[in-house]
């Protein structure tokens, strides 16, 4: 009998979240994933037959099984306790996800295939260090890949044929900064990519040495602890880099005031979910130029209805405090500032160039900028119509030593995303607002070759 | 001729092209993921259990193991329908035209007609690499067509037809039975091979017994444990070291790596096991074992009466025995059992390697029998650790350049050792110890009487109730946890 229950109790237990699936409210965005969670998908019979259906059903339990997130922090304390965890030693976290592909091409014999995936190994092995409470990304760019980042910023020198001043601030990984001796070759290593970089750039292209003004500080905290992203403090002397190249002088930090964001546990906490970097959250510092701004946001496609922006934006805290430059990555941005010189610039980054923009308002009329992984704005176009002096490729490496993400900063002289020309309407007539969120299919569609890349610059 | 070569070539490739594209998107039902366990596993159980008389029973499992099979491939259930009506019929024929040389010409097409579905959906790629070494062949290789269970489900069918041809069994004359002897989802995707003999009884009539159920439920969670908490852990270290930090192992790292396949690899398939004999119980079939603590082997050959039991079984029945067995030929038929297990854990030479280095062992042990016997346990035992967890090596890189380097790794690496190890160490030692504990075989070393075995078997029975529950509660723990999948954006 007492087996009979047993037997219809756990029946029970197992069935209820099939209920409870079903029943309770869902949740559609994961905030500590950043994600959307999967949705339930509709059945087609070509849906079913492809196994796009069963995939969709199982991806939607997985995401909204009865709750997921406390199971998912219980999860952590297991695998926390799984073994003795030796207090302030050095550990290597595989996070899977984070690991690219290491497919090598056929052609290779044994030897190069073994370079090749050591090669791999050292760049894309989604290994991350955890030492004292803080992760570092385990890996150092790639000096084979570098090249073709300069070759990019190089064609946008020849297009602008000198008009126009490029720079390239690229920042190393934090791998550079390891405060353990025997990871010290990680500096070396990063300095052969951003080295690879500096060589291979020519018509008048110019290299912002951030990596070694950084190396003038090797004692304060350029990168956060919890999250990939640099402190304000590394986007400081990455500033004072890009002045010295660019011949401007830098904004003493002193003149600037300084506020603070505690806790912060940002992406690579997020990746990892360490105990002891939750225990050591990061604080973060952040100092803000005298200077009076307007910021607008854009949408990745037109220059319609831009959206109330700013430089800083205090509200993000937690997670998300990194969000408080620029309010977070968007398409594209324009921050108008009181500075009065003539001058104005293009930042093309990805988010690490969030924290260096904010310094730069101290030395441009406009800033423009542009995040090359979601904006459809024409690059060139945005240069000519505004007269613009300068463009900062301000990225963290992984962006300039990644094909895919050259092609995208390549492909922004195609974007069909043109400035309209401006009109001047009678005083009677309203102009009517179209609020246009919604991108033009050809948009989406649209293929462009950027191989003719530099065949259309020469 | 209205079907050309080319014609038939091209429509050929055009059904592996569609295969392909379908591969891309489909992802396998497997007993260890929340699908399963809290949608699939309790309407099985409650319509089963809620229907009244044999057949209906079996109508239900039969739907619901291809509901199971095609949840990852819907595809290929015409290819499992085939299968079984194929053999149905065989061995009905072979049956009725016993004692004629048509029973032999029946059997035979029927182990023809399933090692050519082997052949051609899990071996076409292999094989099509090997000729085009030698001569270009005029149309590319098939890829990714393996369907699932085909390794499982054709051995099955190939032991029920020899079988009825021995006369073993007598054929299965309802439909709806062999379907479901064929489609078991129980066993259908990763084992083990259930010979028909051994459940012919219990497909017509079986009994629901509320203590078996029990016991069969206990079997699973134990299984579910093995394989999410122990095997995907281990894995997680395997890929880290074999994968991630290959490169840059040094020599205890490269076999603490290996080691961890060792353990991955057993507690993973055995986890598998489990959960299938568990879930076969309950359903008033009782499975026989396929793994009886193979880690404390003292030989390889004992090594292979404890593992994957139900495929060493298979292949002394239906091949050693045939060959000749011990009478005749020993060392040929020993070499081509092991060449041919090898190739059935997959279609790539290291498998074949990895078959033929046991087959090596295995002949090597039967003429050193007199110093063996008088080998102290413990020295035969370490002997056939180091064996074994330096198979795994062969077993783990496809690539034979990649193993080749790995063995340097293994034996000559000059690399310190990274200080991260120890803290690798140390943060799973709970987890290492449990596998020791779960790799002795209690059973064989304390007597039934003794007092520690009555002391554990009474205190499982006590609370099998709260370590079933737990046992489970960690799973879906850890299963959930797998499904956390933070944004990854600073790739870029």
């Amino acid at each position: 009998m007492k087996i009979k229950i047993y037997i219809i109790l756990l029946l029970f237990i197992i069935s209820s979240p099939l209920f409870l699936l079903f029943t309770t409210e869902n949740i559609y965005v994961s905030q500590t994933e950043r994600r959307e969670l999967a949705k339930l998908p509709k059945l087609t019979f070509s849906s079913y037959l492809s196994g796009s259906w069963s995939n969709g059903i199982d991806k939607y339990i997985d995401d909204h099984f009865p709750f997921r997130q406390n199971i998912i922090y219980i999860a952590s304390i297991i695998r926390h306790n799984m073994g003795f965890q030796i207090k302030d030693r050095e550990r290597i976290l595989y996070i899977p996800r984070l690991k690219g592909n290491a497919n090598y091409p056929d052609d290779l014999d044994s030897a190069s295939k073994i370079n090749y995936l050591t090669d791999f190994n050292e760049a894309m092995a989604g290994n991350l260090l955890v030492l004292n409470g803080c992760i570092y990304t385990l890996n150092s760019g790639s000096p084979t890949v570098a090249p073709a980042f300069s070759k990019m910023l190089s064609d946008y020198a020849l297009q602008f044929e000198g008009k126009v001043r490029v720079f390239s601030c690229v920042a190393p990984l934090s791998s550079a900064f390891i405060p353990v001796e025997r990871y010290a070759r990680y500096n070396g290593e990063n300095k052969k990519t951003l080295d690879a970089i500096r060589d291979n750039l020519t018509n008048g292209a110019i290299f912002c040495d951030v990596l070694g003004e950084l190396n003038k500080h090797p004692n304060e905290k350029l990168f956060f602890g919890s999250d990939h992203h640099w402190t304000a403090l590394g986007a400081y002397y990455a500033y004072i880099s890009f002045c010295e190249a660019a011949g401007f002088e830098a904004i003493p930090l002193e003149s600037m005031t300084y506020k603070y964001k505690y806790p912060f546990l940002g992406t690579l906490y997020e990746q990892t979910r360490d105990k002891t970097v939750r225990d050591n959250p990061d604080t973060m510092k952040y100092y803000m130029p005298d200077v009076f701004t307007v910021a607008e946001r854009y949408n990745a496609y037109n220059y319609n209805a831009p959206c109330h922006s700013e430089v800083f934006c205090e509200h993000f805290s937690g997670g998300g405090s990194y969000s408080t430059f620029l309010c977070g990555d968007a398409p594209l941005i324009k921050i108008t500032t009181d500075t009065r010189n003539g001058k104005k610039a293009v930042v093309i980054k990805n988010s690490m160039g969030n924290a260096f923009s904010v310094y730069l308002i101290s030395h441009y009329e406009e800033i423009f900028v542009l995040d090359f992984r979601y904006s459809k704005h024409n690059l060139i176009d945005l240069i000519e119509k505004n007269n613009i002096n300068d463009i900062i490729f301000a990225l963290g490496m992984y962006g300039a030593v990644n094909h895919g993400t050259i092609n995208m900063m390549k492909q922004m002289a195609f974007n069909r995303g043109k400035m309209p020309e401006i009109i001047t309407l009678p005083d009677t007539v309203a102009p009517d607002i179209i609020v246009d969120s919604i991108p033009p299919e050809e948009f989406i569609n649209e293929e462009i070759n950027t191989d003719s890349l530099s065949e259309t610059i020469n | 001729m209205f079907f050309t070569t080319d014609k038939i070539i091209f429509y050929l490739l055009q059904i592996t092209n569609y295969c392909t594209f379908v591969r891309l998107f489909s992802k396998d039902m497997v007993f260890s993921s929340l699908s399963f366990l809290y949608i699939f596993l309790p309407i099985v159980l409650i319509l089963y259990f809620s229907c009244p008389g044999k057949l209906i029973k079996n109508l239900i499992l039969t739907v619901f193991s291809y509901i199971f099979y095609a949840w990852g491939e819907p595809m290929w259930i015409i290819l499992l329908i085939f299968s079984s009506l194929f053999d149905y019929f065989n061995g009905i024929l072979i049956y009725k035209w016993r004692g004629h040389i048509f029973s032999k010409v029946m059997v035979i097409v029927s182990i023809v007609g399933n090692l050519s579905l082997l052949l051609a959906f899990k071996y076409g790629g292999f094989i099509w690499e090997n000729i085009n070494f030698f001569v270009e062949l005029p149309f590319p290789k098939p890829e990714n067509t393996l369907p699932i269970g085909i390794s499982f489900y054709t051995f099955q069918t190939i032991s029920y037809t020899i079988d009825v041809y021995r006369k073993i069994v007598k054929p299965q004359y309802n439909i709806i039975n062999f379907l479901m002897f064929v489609s078991l989802f129980t066993q259908l995707v990763a084992g083990p091979i259930v010979r028909y003999k051994t459940i012919t009884r219990e497909i017509e009539n079986r009994k629901i017994n509320w203590d078996d159920i029990w016991s069969g439920v206990s079997r699973f969670s134990i299984g579910m444990f093995k394989k999410v908490l122990i095997a995907n852990t281990a894995g997680m270290l395997v890929e880290k070291y074999l994968d991630a930090q290959y490169f840059n192992l040094s020599i205890p790292e490269a076999w603490f790596g290996i080691t961890m396949f060792s353990v991955q690899l057993y507690f993973d398939f055995s986890g598998y096991s489990d959960m299938a004999i568990g879930l076969g119980r309950v359903f008033g079939f009782h499975f026989d074992e396929n793994f009886k603590h193979p880690y404390a082997a003292t030989s390889v050959a004992d090594f292979y009466r404890r593992w994957h039991i139900s495929l060493g079984r298979f292949f002394r029945d239906y091949v050693y025995i045939p060959l000749g067995g011990n009478r005749r030929k020993q060392d040929r038929n020993i070499m081509i059992v092991w060449l041919l297990t090898g190739l059935w854990h997959g279609a790539s030479w290291n498998f074949v390697l990895w078959g033929g280095y046991f087959g090596c062992f295995m002949i090597i042990e039967k003429y050193s029998k007199s110093i063996l016997d008088k080998t102290p346990l413990a020295i035969k035992h370490l002997y056939t650790i180091i064996l074994i967890i330096f198979s795994r090596a062969i077993f783990y890189f496809v690539d034979f350049d990649k193993l080749r380097a790995f063995i340097g790794i293994l034996f000559t690496s000059k690399k310190p050792i990274n200080p991260a190890f120890y803290s690798d160490l140390s943060a799973h030692s709970f987890l290492f110890i449990l596998v020791i504990i779960l790799c002795i075989p209690w059973n064989e070393i304390l007597a039934k009487d003794s007092k520690i075995w009555i002391v554990s078997t009474k205190f499982y029975n006590s609370y099998s109730f709260a370590i079933n529950i737990l046992l489970l509660a960690l799973s879906t723990i850890m299963l959930v946890d797998a499904t956390y999948n933070p944004f990854i954006y600073f790739r870029f």
